[in-house]
């Protein structure tokens, strides 16, 4: 450890950590302000200024190879809260700001604001709740307090679950309320958690917990209802119930953004309680419960996707499985690979969130196209409408982790930290992931390309099927990270921070 | 007994009750309540915290009551979000539970049908 | 051959970009409607820079180049550059061939992307020097190839397609662990295949590796029993695809074992298993190959019978140390690609030829197909005699030479039912026999032109005593041939691809109750109330686990 007092002293360009939170809640506030015909605009207008904040952080960081630190209103922690981003935050924050616009641009169609002047509820709440979503985002990202944490995660379900149920139907209602509820149980055991963590060392500062920390059994108590209340929010297997039904009934713009953004979130926060608040502990068994239960969500989810009649619940069960490979990285925290496992779950987290917002995307073009999103009535579809379907495809690239893409940088960095650990069956769990994706895969995609092409009710927009299709080429570029990205996110990861780079 | 352990054994019991509410009560509005009483057990740990938080120098640790004050807002909000969404539920279908589950089929049980 | 060995080295590596390249960037230009065709049309030149540099590597020197903006490494060494040669002719002849196809098909922009990709692919895996781009062309190669194979999309090339991709990528990922093992297992961090497969023999995961090598080069080189796939998709492709999987796309395979076996390491054990396996493959091709009636079903078993051939060749270099056999499997090989590829085209000639054309073209095939069994003055002969050395004089020797007779057996086999064949009522345009003829002319003369490259003694080739060696096995096989067919044809009917019907059956018979039960496991796992308990199990479970590793 060698930050010492720095990170209580904000660093250079540390006042910069709050706009990304400030901005898009000015946002929010300002849509409710001035009324429904605003809010499209105002969103919109946003995000760049977003995108260039969070560029900036990055900059700000790879220049100095340190974490941005901001004390708030210059009380430091324990009193005060600290904002703190390392390599990790910084590439979370570009890809909120780079998939939050995208998705926006696709919504503009089903979202549009009247061109007569009338307010109408469901674009003024779609629009509010993005920019809330994405104020929740970079709070969770940048928070450095385990309670400010708390309301981030909170605020970030709230904006979430209504996004599910934007046009009314029952079935939406209720997977909603499914989704809302499981929430805010998962985030109570967090509460108690973090109650817990207070009672023993009276501080909820990330750095100065990580510094206090024993192994006792308070810890533990609080470490596994933090955990498992987080893994409630991220809808790890078992605790899956609410992701198939609230991610295939949401709007496909609202799906790409809580598969592809909301549920990697509370996985952030799992990977900050275990390397950044926790790592000095061992934590050898807890990892492999994690990734065993990874392992699980890999093998059901696929499984069960391939077993889906409808395209987007297909893909939601491939969200549910796409988790699952996030919690390898675990049981490999330690060691001289973990340097290699953590880039390999991060690189996880980012091309699964492109990937997976593409497919969403492209998956609402088909059944706006079609009218159905049955997956037996996608025959010869693909000849209709090429371009949708090859963002469909390359996101499934990534997701059965074939080069290039993304997803293969991922499964190779966990394969290899877990082969060198010893800890194979990681591996062998991985491939058979690889193998089921491409089963189901091969059911959307082998028969769209064969056949007549179907009656379109609709031809999708071609500016609509450009946004899918930039969200799958960055998932596939992700394959051609250069090394410096890798040593990138290892800016700030404690501990092993030395080993490798 | 102290006042800090019988704050512990209410907030415990409150957990503990809540906890069976939610997951075995499948009404909406009853799992509200549920959550509801959970969080106060977790606000009355907080409560203990405070006082223990003494051991830091402070006289009183006022960090865990802001803390709690917080949290309620966050569960008052949660409430009213959760009850606003079940009152939708019941206008739409008539009923409010969360046992069936919209959008995906149930599997055949017993043997396979293909 | 000093000017070509400095030709080598000034454009060698960008003539390695280029290779990949030329392709791709043929397929971009088909993606625009309104050049498609003029693209496509060009599509015949986009093996030239991979011709050009597979010369420069024979005659001049081995030479290197990359990309390092993409992290990409290429290496031409010889056992690549005669694989490079010969693929890139198969592929220029044969686009030519398809030519007529572009146009007019319901399926022609899907064939073209699947084919300039499949080019790409296979051209690029003679040379990609490191793990990550031979993965990542090696999956060019392999995957879009599925619709090449599926392209008439009758229930049998849906199922000939849907095995092809079962196969393919169960190979893809056994291979990405091997790989993964072979990069942990070089201490420098290197993704040279050079370094880590230098590595090999000292890493701890030696022999791991090296199974699930064998295994995933194993099935795309067709290894019985991982077989079953190569019949059906080469009787399911369109003839010029079925010419260039065949000829071409399989040797990623081949060139995947030279290159990722440590041959100069004796390792005796996987070697004399490689061995066997490729031997037992070798005859297990010809003999289910002899039941089978349709002409590009024979072809695809004795595509079977010939890999396991190269197999054993390269397990016998590898339990001797024996640093020849790369190149002299390579050539092996080489001659392989050239002689398949026009004895699929062959098939398609003959099948459109009528009346006077047709008994020339006949004996075109005939000689084509007695190539494979080491007909003297072939390549095929030229080919025996390169992997002489490997087999040697012993045992092996005498598989070989059984093999060489049974070989000629089946090509036999195939030259009967060919002849008897029916016709398929399309014209045989200009166009397709010539690029046949340049083939077939190609796959007579360019092993003559390599064979020095590879250490052979062309002298040698004309003896008397090598003649004899290569016609008895000839004469027993002829024999044998004739026999069958004055039987009547006595061998039961087994059906296309064999194994994989047992294979198809035993996934049948699994898969959906296994998918049943998972559903049934996440509706009771997805109740309210069992998603609550989970979630306090696992509270606890973690909290439990975390006071045990105290």
């Amino acid at each position: 450890m060698t930050e010492g007092a720095s990170a209580f002293a904000a660093t250079a360009g540390g006042s910069l950590l709050a706009l990304p939170i400030l901005v898009p809640a000015a946002g929010v506030l300002l849509s409710f302000l001035l009324g429904g015909r605003q809010a499209e605009r105002i969103a919109l207008a946003l995000m760049p200024v977003q995108f260039g904040f969070a560029v900036a952080i990055a900059s700000l960081i790879w220049r100095s190879g340190q974490p941005l630190v901001y004390v708030l209103g210059g009380y430091a922690p324990p009193l005060g809260i600290a904002l703190r981003a390392d390599g990790f935050s910084a590439v979370m924050l570009v890809t909120t700001s780079l998939i939050m616009p995208a998705a926006g641009l696709y919504a503009r169609t089903n979202f549009a604001t009247p061109n007569d002047g009338t307010e109408r509820r469901a674009p003024l709440v779609f629009w509010t709740l993005l920019q809330a979503i994405q104020a929740a985002l970079s709070l969770i990202f940048l928070g450095g307090d385990l309670f400010n944490l708390y309301v981030a995660l909170e605020l970030l379900t709230f904006a979430a679950a209504p996004l599910v149920c934007l046009d009314g139907r029952p079935e939406t209602l209720a997977a909603a309320l499914r989704y809302l509820m499981f929430a805010l149980f998962g985030a109570l055991f967090y509460l108690l958690g973090v109650a817990l963590l207070y009672g023993a060392y009276g501080t909820l500062d990330i750095v100065l917990l990580s510094r206090q920390i024993r192994a006792e059994p308070a810890v533990w108590l609080a470490a596994g209802l933090m955990t498992a209340g987080l893994l409630a929010k991220t809808a790890l297997f078992p605790l899956h119930l609410w992701l198939p039904p609230a991610h295939a009934n949401a709007p496909a713009a609202a799906s790409a953004v809580l598969s592809g953004l909301v549920v990697k979130g509370s996985f952030f926060l799992i990977v900050r309680l275990w390397f950044n608040v926790l790592p000095a502990l061992p934590n050898a068994v807890p990892g492999a419960i994690l990734a065993a239960l990874g392992s699980a969500a890999i093998l059901a989810g696929s499984a069960l996707a391939l077993r889906q009649e409808r395209l987007k619940l297909l893909i939601a069960y491939s969200t549910v499985a796409q988790i699952g490979y996030l919690f390898l990285m675990f049981p490999l925290a330690s060691g001289p690979w973990s340097a290699e496992a953590f880039s390999g779950g991060v690189m996880q987290a980012l091309s699964h969130a492109f990937a997976k917002a593409a497919m969403f995307l492209s998956a609402g073009l088909i059944a706006e196209s079609l009218g159905h999103d049955r997956i037996a009535g996608l025959g010869g579809a693909g000849r209709a409408m090429p371009v949708t379907f090859l963002a469909l495809g390359l996101g499934g690239l990534s997701l059965m982790g074939l080069p290039p893409s993304g997803g293969f940088a991922a499964k190779w960095l966990l394969m290899k930290a877990s082969i060198e650990a010893g800890q194979w069956v990681w591996a062998v769990v991985m491939l058979a992931g690889g193998l089921l994706a491409g089963g189901y895969l091969y059911r959307v995609l082998a028969p769209a390309l064969s056949g007549n092409r179907p009656r379109l009710k609709s031809p999708p927009r071609r500016s609509r099927e450009n946004v899918a299709l930039a969200l799958a080429l960055a998932a596939v570029l992700l394959a051609f990270a250069p090394p410096t990205f890798f040593a990138f996110l290892q800016i700030g990861r404690p501990a092993a921070g030395a080993a490798l780079r | 007994m102290s006042s800090a352990t019988l704050a512990g054994l209410v907030g415990a019991a409150l957990v503990g009750l809540g906890l069976y509410g939610v997951i075995a009560d499948p009404q909406p509005l009853r799992k509200i309540l549920a959550f509801n009483l959970i969080g106060s057990g977790v606000f009355l740990v907080f409560g203990i915290v405070a006082r223990k938080g003494a051991a830091a120098g402070l006289s009183a640790d006022p960090v865990p009551q802001a803390m709690v004050i917080t949290g309620i807002v966050v569960a008052f909000a949660a409430s009213a979000l959760a009850v606003a969404l079940t009152l939708r539920l019941f206008e739409e279908t008539g009923r409010a539970t969360l046992r069936p589950d919209a959008g995906t089929k149930p599997p055949d049980d017993g043997a396979d049908a293909e | 051959m000093s000017a070509l060995a400095a030709a080598a080295q000034e454009f060698g590596p960008g003539l390695l970009v280029a290779a990949l390249a030329a392709p791709l960037v043929v397929l971009a230009v088909v993606l625009s409607p309104k050049l498609r065709f003029a693209a496509l049309a060009m599509s015949p030149l986009a093996p030239l820079p991979a011709l050009a540099a597979a010369i420069l590597a024979i005659g001049g020197a081995p030479f290197e180049g990359e990309l390092p903006g993409l992290r990409m490494s290429f290496r031409l060494d010889l056992p690549g550059a005669i694989l490079l040669a010969a693929a890139a002719l198969v592929w220029i002849a044969a686009s030519v061939f398809a030519r007529a196809d572009w146009t007019g098909r319901p399926n022609a922009e899907r064939f073209a992307v699947s084919w300039l990709l499949t080019m790409a692919g296979s051209l690029g895996v003679f040379v990609a020097a490191d793990l990550l781009t031979f993965y990542l062309v090696y999956a060019l190669v392999s995957v879009p190839a599925y619709y090449l194979i599926a392209d008439d999309e009758d229930a049998g090339s849906s199922r000939a397609g849907g095995v092809y991709l079962a196969f393919t990528l169960i190979g893809e990922a056994v291979l990405l662990i091997a790989f993964v093992m072979l990069a942990a297992g070089e201490p420098g961090g290197s993704l040279d295949i050079r370094a880590v497969v230098d590595a090999l023999p000292a890493s701890p995961w030696r022999d791991a590796a090296l199974a699930l090598l064998i295994l995933g080069f194993g099935m795309k080189i067709a290894l019985a029993p991982l077989n079953g796939w190569m019949p059906l998709a080469y009787a399911a492709a369109p003839i010029p695809a079925a010419a260039v999987l065949s000829g071409a796309a399989v040797k990623a395979g081949v060139i995947g074992l030279i290159r990722f076996l440590p041959l100069g390491a004796a390792l005796p054990g996987w070697g004399e298993a490689l061995a066997w396996a490729g031997f037992v493959s070798a005859f297990y091709g010809v003999a289910i190959g002899l039941t089978q009636r349709d002409p590009k079903t024979i072809l695809a078993y004795s595509s079977i019978s010939q890999m396991g051939v190269i197999a054993a060749v390269l397990g016998l270099g590898l339990a001797g140390a024996d640093q020849n056999a790369a190149s002299d499997a390579a050539f092996y090989a080489a001659n392989h690609v050239l002689v398949k590829a026009a004895l699929f085209l062959s098939v398609g000639v003959a099948a459109a030829l009528t009346g006077r054309g047709r008994s020339p073209a006949l004996i075109v095939a005939a000689a084509l197909a007695l190539s494979l069994g080491g007909l003297p003055l072939t390549g095929g002969a030229l080919a025996k005699l390169a992997v002489k050395g490997t087999l040697g004089d012993g045992v092996a020797g005498a598989v070989a030479a059984a093999s060489a007779a049974a070989t000629t057996a089946l090509m036999l086999h195939f030259f009967i039912r060919l002849a008897r064949s029916d016709n398929d009522g399309k014209a045989a345009s200009p166009q397709r026999i010539l690029s046949w003829l340049a083939l077939a002319f190609a796959s007579m003369l360019v092993p003559w032109l390599m064979f020095p490259a590879v250490g052979g003694d062309l002298a040698d080739a004309l003896a008397t005593a090598t003649l004899w060696d290569a016609i008895w096995p000839m004469l027993i096989g002829a024999a044998l041939a004739a026999g069958l067919w004055a039987l009547g044809e006595p061998l039961p009917r087994i059906p296309a691809g064999d194994i994989v019907v047992a294979q198809e059956a035993a996934f049948r018979a699994s898969a959906p109750p296994l998918g049943a039960a998972f559903e049934r496991l996440d509706w009771r796992l997805r109740q309210w109330p069992a998603a609550g308990l989970s979630l306090l199990t696992i509270a606890l479970a973690l909290a439990a686990a975390g006071f045990a590793s105290r």
